[in-house]
């Protein structure tokens, strides 16, 4: 039992007869901030400060003379007892003098957290027990949203395969985030590499250059660092990496820190690459497939010289065989024999190399020449179905910068579907026209325009989806892949209606870069 | 009328080199030949329906070779026309052979296999200029009947006999008989046989 009667603030009697030294106590008391519960050996309560109502929500009155134990949920409740009474047996200190963090219970029953700090009042026989709690419901909750924000954003690095860092200029305040060290095959705790660490151990020896110079560009506060390198890592393999990082200057401008972030994006490039194999697989699929609709043309094209070859040779062994031998004739055969055999042999040479599995590969092309050299191959189908082919080139265009087969590819599978659209036209009316012009200061224009039946609106919606056709034997590859080429050149395709009747397609390919910028 | 023409083989092609193979091949056989690069050309080459035969293209821009064949029938040209095609182009040749064509020759060619189709080209052209000038000649004649004789020719034709003939024109026999002598002679007819084959060759030309 309480050796001296309880101290319960409000209660009128014993307010009176309490020492000064007893006031402060209570001033102070109340004026903590902190809940503030005084307890004596055996866990009754012997004061309980105003934050303590106001944190429990109990009067002092109500509470004063029980036992602590109803301050606090299962499993402290129970094990409470045990605790003091280990405490007074050994002196074994769990939590005086250290605090903890605990979980309260307030009088409408609902718990919260909180950390405890305990007192031993010094010189009190039997001991008495001052306790500290202070409500950390909303540090918690801070705490759980900074983890859950946390692991949020390992598990996006995760994802996204990208880690984050901070480099300090002085050495302090390194970060390396966990994604990155399973990026860099780095041990968690090595949370500082210098950068030229980085650079020998990482960095691929044939990107060291492009790295540096980004660096230094960086630093020297010109630009944002955004580079794209590969790394190698200790086990050979090469991971390529998008690297973005920017310099942090003090307010005298001295570089504080470096935040970055490092993208492992070989996934990226490999699905990328695949898909320009695959790009370059179809492109020649369609070339051959353009080669096969126009084989009867092309027979028809090399089967002109080679008849003419056999009927001049006939002729010759005639003329030979005259009594009087027509010998400039036969001279002038033999000429025609060689020039028409060369033109036998540039039909069978301009087919394969449109037909080849080939390199992509860039250089200035003259398109005026361009469409020339294709009119050999065009011109033949043009005939087959008994249309003129026209050229109307501007003199003077500027060269582009393209694969010229590529865009032969591009310019036949036009005409090709000009030659189509107008099939079921009056003779008179059968003609395609292929224009180039300059567009603008960087771009040449190529425009093939047939006069045919139109494009139906409910066509042109699709008309660039792959494996979109309208016609009976088409691949539906052809429109597609030809925007994918001049895409890939930097160009547009789109078409227009014609003026009078049919449909224009147009294409833009950008003009090389003056040869003063050097190449 | 006809004159003694030597016929000359006209070649459209719009190949330069095959159509100056062509040119120098019938050269070497002593063929005249003249050269066209398109059916246009052709057409408007003031020809004066000289003998002949054609030698065409049947793939050409602009005018096909089957479009001039359609324009030369719409002509009434008589000038027999052999086809020169590519490889694949059968369907085409066939429409062009149900149009009139003598012939057509896959390219490249054996050259006697054209001479060939070119001797029998030029043999049909002679044969059917023979044949129109003969008529040419049957009509000249007939024209010349006076209306009388006219219907007198007519009956004999039909078969009928001289008293028969006499009911029918309201005429003596004997008139009738004048009459049909007068016929024979001015058509130049050896026998009654040979009268009857003339009228009916030019009448009836499918008979």
């Amino acid at each position: 039992m309480p050796h001296r009667p309880h101290s319960a603030r409000g209660g009128s009697a014993g307010r009176r007869a309490r020492s000064s030294r007893e006031l402060e106590f209570r001033a102070l008391l109340d004026a903590a901030v902190d809940a503030i519960v005084v307890i004596d050996h055996e866990g009754t309560i012997e004061d309980f400060s105003r934050a303590a109502e106001q944190l429990f929500g109990y009067e002092a009155a109500e509470v004063v003379g029980r036992n602590v134990r109803d301050l606090m949920p299962e499993p402290y409740r129970s094990q409470h007892d045990g605790y003091m009474h280990r405490h007074l047996r050994t002196g074994e200190r769990r939590i005086i003098g250290i605090g903890r963090e605990v979980v309260a219970l307030r009088k409408d029953g609902r718990e919260f957290p909180c950390d405890l700090a305990v007192g031993q009042v010094r010189g009190s026989d039997p001991p008495r027990f001052v306790g500290f709690i202070r409500d950390i419901t909303q540090r918690k909750h801070a705490e759980e949203e900074l983890r859950r924000s946390e692991s949020e954003l390992r598990l996006a690095q995760e994802l996204a395969n990208l880690g984050n860092y901070v480099a300090g200029g002085d050495g302090g305040g390194d970060y390396v985030s966990p994604q990155l060290c399973r990026i860099l095959q780095l041990h968690p705790d090595q949370q500082r590499i210098t950068r030229e660490d980085y650079l020998d151990r990482w960095v691929h020896p044939a990107d060291r250059e492009r790295f540096e110079e980004a660096f230094a560009r960086m630093d020297s506060g010109t630009a944002p660092l955004d580079v794209e390198y590969r790394i190698v890592l200790a086990d050979g393999a090469v991971r390529h990496l998008h690297h973005l990082a920017q310099a942090v200057f003090g307010p005298g401008g001295q570089l504080v820190k470096h935040v970055g972030t490092i993208h492992d994006i070989t996934d990226r490039r490999r699905v990328e690459d695949e898909a320009r194999a695959l790009q370059e697989r179809l492109t020649h699929f369609s070339r051959l497939s353009t080669m096969g609709e126009m084989a009867a043309g092309l027979a028809h094209e090399i089967n002109q010289p080679l008849s003419a070859i056999a009927t001049y040779a006939q002729a010759c062994q005639r003329l030979i065989r005259l009594p009087e031998p027509a010998l400039e004739d036969v001279v002038d055969a033999l000429e025609q024999i060689n020039a028409q055999a060369l033109r036998a042999g540039e039909v069978i040479r301009r087919l394969r190399t449109f037909v080849k599995n080939r390199e992509v590969r860039r250089e200035p092309v003259d398109c005026t020449r361009l469409l020339e050299d294709l009119r050999m191959l065009a011109d033949t189908d043009a005939r087959l179905h008994n249309i003129r082919l026209r050229i109307d080139s501007d003199v003077g265009l500027p060269t582009v910068y393209a694969d010229p087969i590529q865009l032969q590819q591009v310019v036949l599978n036009l005409v090709r579907n000009a030659i189509d659209a107008m099939a079921e036209v009056p003779e008179e009316r059968r003609e395609v026209l292929l224009s180039s012009r300059k567009a603008s200061e960087d771009e040449v224009e190529i425009v093939v325009a047939d006069h045919g039946t139109g494009l139906a609106p409910e066509a042109t919606e699709h008309l660039f989806n792959p494996f979109f056709t309208t016609k009976a034997s088409g691949t539906g590859l052809g429109l597609a892949i030809s925007r994918s080429i001049v895409r890939a050149h930097g160009g547009r395709l789109w078409h227009t209606p014609n003026a009078e009747c049919g449909a224009r397609f147009h294409f833009t390919l950008p003009v090389s870069p003056a040869v003063t910028t050097g190449e | 009328m006809i004159k003694e023409q030597k016929p000359t083989v006209f070649v459209v092609d719009d190949d330069s080199a095959v159509r100056d193979s062509l040119r120098l091949l019938l050269k070497s056989v002593g063929l005249p030949v003249e050269v066209f690069e398109s059916g246009q050309e052709f057409l408007d080459a003031e020809r004066d329906d000289r003998p002949g035969c054609l030698v065409l293209d049947i793939r050409m821009p602009g005018m096909s070779g089957l479009e001039l064949q359609v324009k030369l029938n719409e002509r009434h040209s008589i000038l027999p026309i052999i086809f020169i095609t590519g490889h694949g182009d059968v369907p085409m040749a066939v429409e062009a052979m149900q149009a009139g064509a003598v012939d057509f020759i896959q390219k490249p060619f054996r050259d006697q296999d054209l001479l060939d189709r070119i001797n029998q080209a030029l043999e049909k052209d002679a044969g059917s200029r023979r044949m129109l000038a003969e008529r040419n000649m049957i009509r000249k004649r007939l024209e010349s009947l006076t209306p009388r004789e006219r219907e007198v020719l007519d009956l004999v034709v039909a078969g009928k006999a001289n008293k028969v003939i006499a009911g029918d024109l309201n005429l003596s026999q004997r008139t009738v008989e004048i009459h049909r002598a007068r016929v024979m002679e001015k058509m130049e007819a050896h026998s009654l046989a040979h009268l009857v084959r003339m009228v009916l060759e030019v009448e009836h030309p499918e008979a």
